[in-house]
């Protein structure tokens, strides 16, 4: 009996909070029809924000993975004066509120920051462009890649690693034939997260970006600025392709879980 | 090969584990490192295989100093207590790791690589499981999987870190002769690490007692039965056959 009610309990709990908020958002964006849903969608300011999106999280990507690697190995493997306090550096950005790092970055990168002042003669500015929009985007989602691969690296393969280097391997094979296929899954699902994260960001991406329409306007942005130009329509009909992309990742992280290794068998 | 420890120091934050250990064996011979846990004998083991380095003393080949070489240019096959296979490889491929990761001009190619594989699998008696891989195995096959892959290096000796541990009595028995049978029959010198007196006795041709990071008597097995230098070497062997 309990069990039944919990079950309701919580199959209620998710669809009024998070099921129907998400099927609103795809019949609203369809309620003027499939027509205008399109017109809205190839709307030149809408394809130039998700390109500006995916852009932005393709450039995020690669560089999260190669620091969060490094980071998560270096954390695990050795024991070195700092180390603590690296690991709660990496975590700071999941308790700072995205806007406040916004406004951290403007402070040091802006043009009267002290990074920012000493470029500016050069002709080089690192806010309001793609420049900013990549940096803050790195920093909130500088935690993922780290937080999933550090409790493998934990556990498993210092041993193997050991034994490949008696073995004669270099750095290299170390990294590609131990190392790499031990936390290839994690690896994955860090890359997922950070995806999903680099895209959708909205309070950290705002403040530096600038808000130049057809330039530095990611998705995000985008949306709220047409939901404030009471082009509802629109606003609901891009909101449909960030939530698609949202999906696709869960979509992509559940089929991992499934075919990925099964946990305790590893 | 001959090999020779001398006067090796190692502290960990303070703490000496070694205090001045020296070893030195013959070709071909088998040495058991003996101790209780925390005797220092884990350490040696990792110092000798360049796994660890020694806060001082010296180690060689033949008489080539080799205290500074890394690891991997030792050619010291190794054999972990937890046997660190490569989980995500096949039992072939995991033997065949130390080849493949030669330098190019030293690398054998592919169908050698396979012949020296088979061959290897072969003399452990696994001939039908180089495609399993490590977590369909059973803990002794495992074992002799950790052996074979050591061997595979042509290694110049060989470690083993109580290699005889995670396994259950009666496997452990059987395995101990196959491994001094597989050991001489490449004419390998090996050095294993053991807190199990009876598991030294059976295998090695000489026993270093190791007691509180220092050997404190180096001898074959009956001189050690016959005449222990003290009183922690007699309580070791208590029950000694």
């Amino acid at each position: 009996m309990a069990r039944i009610v919990l079950i309701s309990l919580s199959f209620l709990f998710v669809t009024l909070v998070i099921a129907v908020p998400v099927a609103a958002v795809f019949h609203r964006a369809f309620s003027e029809g499939v027509a205008t849903y399109v017109a809205n969608i190839l709307d030149e300011e809408t394809l130039l924000a998700i390109r500006l999106t995916v852009l932005t999280a393709l450039i995020v990507l690669p560089l999260n993975v190669i620091f969060g690697v490094a980071a998560a190995w270096l954390i695990a493997r050795y024991r070195f004066f700092g180390r603590r306090a690296l690991l709660i550096i990496i975590e700071a950005p999941f308790a700072i509120s995205p806007i406040v790092a916004g406004l951290c970055f403007l402070l040091v990168y802006g043009a009267y920051g002290p990074v920012g002042g000493a470029l500016a003669p050069y002709g080089m500015q690192l806010m309001f462009n793609l420049t900013g929009i990549v940096l803050v985007s790195l920093f909130v989602t500088c935690p993922f890649v780290v937080r999933e691969l550090l409790p493998v690296l934990m556990v498993t393969g210092e041993d193997e690693e050991k034994a490949a280097i008696t073995l004669g391997a270099n750095g290299w094979h170390l990294f590609r034939f131990v190392i790499l296929p031990n936390i290839s899954w994690a690896l994955v699902y860090g890359v997922v997260l950070t995806a999903a994260r680099a895209m959708g960001e909205f309070g950290a991406v705002s403040v530096v970006a600038g808000s130049i329409r057809g330039e530095t306007m990611t998705l995000p942005l985008q949306i709220e600025l047409l939901y404030n130009d009471y082009n509802a329509t629109g606003a609901f009909a891009a909101a449909t392709v960030l939530t698609a992309l949202a999906l696709l990742t869960l979509v992509l992280r559940g089929i991992l879980n499934r075919f990925g290794p099964k946990k305790g068998h590893v | 090969m001959t090999f020779e420890a001398r006067n090796i120091y190692k502290s960990f934050n303070g703490t000496e584990v070694l205090k001045g250990v020296s070893l030195a064996m013959e070709a071909g011979e088998f040495v058991a490192l003996l101790g209780a846990s925390g005797s220092g004998k884990t350490t040696l083991l990792n110092i000798i295989a360049g796994l660890q380095h020694a806060d001082q003393g010296q180690l060689t080949l033949d008489g080539q100093d080799i205290t500074r070489l890394p690891a991997g240019k030792r050619r010291f096959g190794m054999v972990f207590q937890n046997y660190a296979l490569f989980r995500h490889m096949s039992v072939a491929d995991n033997i065949a790791f130390g080849l493949r990761v030669l330098p190019r001009r030293e690398r054998p190619g592919r169908v050698e690589r396979r012949e020296k594989v088979s061959e290897l699998l072969d003399m452990i008696g696994l001939a039908d499981l180089g495609d399993r891989f490590p977590q369909q195995l059973s803990g002794g096959q495992r074992q002799r999987v950790a052996m074979a892959r050591a061997l595979a290096i042509n290694p110049q000796l060989l470690l083993m870190d109580e290699p005889f541990s995670a396994l259950d009595a009666q496997v452990r028995r059987s395995l101990r002769s196959s491994v001094r049978a597989l050991q001489q029959k490449v004419g390998v010198g090996a050095i294993m690490v053991t807190h199990d007196q009876a598991e030294a006795w059976d295998l090695a041709d000489r026993v270093a007692v190791m007691d509180q990071g220092q050997i404190v008597q180096f001898d074959t097995p009956d001189a050690l039965r016959n005449t222990p230098a003290t009183g922690a070497v007699r309580d070791l062997l208590q029950g000694a056959a």
